[in-house]
């Protein structure tokens, strides 16, 4: 990507107020610049479950992991970031009005693909709905209750049971039996919670 | 209800474009509206110190109101 379209395209991130648009552009422009360099970058965490779900959730920073199995060295890093005139590093970045935290290798057992968007700086990953689901299941329980993360795990799913992001079930079932989350009954419980109140029957119900 | 559905799914296999994605946004949000309050943006966090000091005491932007999506 030229200086010119990188220098266009952040300006129009800073000056973009809505914040989930913000962030799928600036992961947009970033994934680009990255991908230029061999490494694949996917938005994690909290910050995916904003851009698939418009659940009014995230904060101010952007979560992006690294795909592919080695990120770059921290000089080149300084130099991707330093097109965008990014401040801070080496993992942390005030970039275009928020902030842009590199966290390092990207953790899933689901098999299914990262999610992908199109957007207008070069297509972006996310990372998948199956294992968003049943980790942000756990966080609402474990290590105690915790409401944030429960609206948050009930918004994902009533997005989820609106079909309006395609999730494999099967996979679902299989991350909440492993030892990593051993979170099947809570997850069934959940999901039910909010196929009740849509007045629709749950995927993971056993009948 | 996903038969019902006219609004553009986010796929496993594939991608979503960037227009799909937009004209998503307010029904994703309503969706989730129906079983969890509007704005559930966590109070805290260790980030607190670096977000209020570039959000005017805020955690972040404001979130554009649904019926503006």
């Amino acid at each position: 990507m030229d200086a010119k379209k990188i220098r266009k395209a952040l300006a129009d991130i800073s000056a973009e107020q809505d914040p989930t648009v913000k962030s799928a552009k600036l992961a947009s422009l970033c994934s680009a610049l990255w991908a230029e360099q061999g490494v694949q970058l996917v938005v994690v965490g909290g910050s995916a479950i904003e851009i698939l779900t418009e659940g009014a959730y995230a904060s101010g920073d952007l979560d992006m992991c690294h795909a592919t199995a080695a990120t770059l060295p921290i000089v080149q890093r300084k130099e991707i970031m330093a097109l965008l005139d990014a401040k801070g590093g080496p993992r942390n970045w005030q970039v275009a009005g928020m902030y842009l935290d590199l966290l390092g290798p990207v953790e899933s057992f689901a098999r299914t693909p990262y999610r992908r968007v199109e957007a207008p700086y070069g297509s972006f990953l996310l990372m998948k709905p199956e294992d968003l689901l049943v980790e942000r299941v756990l966080i609402s329980v474990y290590p105690g209750e915790n409401q944030a993360a429960r609206d948050c795990a009930k918004k994902f799913i009533a997005v989820i049971l609106g079909g309006v992001i395609e999730v494999n079930w099967d996979e679902v079932r299989r991350l909440a039996k492993l030892p990593e989350y051993r979170n099947l009954l809570e997850c069934v419980k959940l999901v039910k919670e909010v196929a009740d109140e849509l007045k629709i029957k749950s995927p993971l119900h056993p009948d | 209800m996903n038969s019902k559905s006219k609004v553009p799914c986010i796929p496993i296999e594939g991608s979503i474009s960037w227009e799909d994605w937009l004209k998503g946004r307010r029904y994703r949000r309503e969706l989730g509206n129906r079983v969890a309050p509007g704005v559930i943006r966590r109070k805290s966090s260790s980030s607190d110190r670096r977000l209020k000091k570039l959000f005017n005491g805020e955690r972040g932007l404001p979130f554009t109101p649904t019926e503006k999506l």
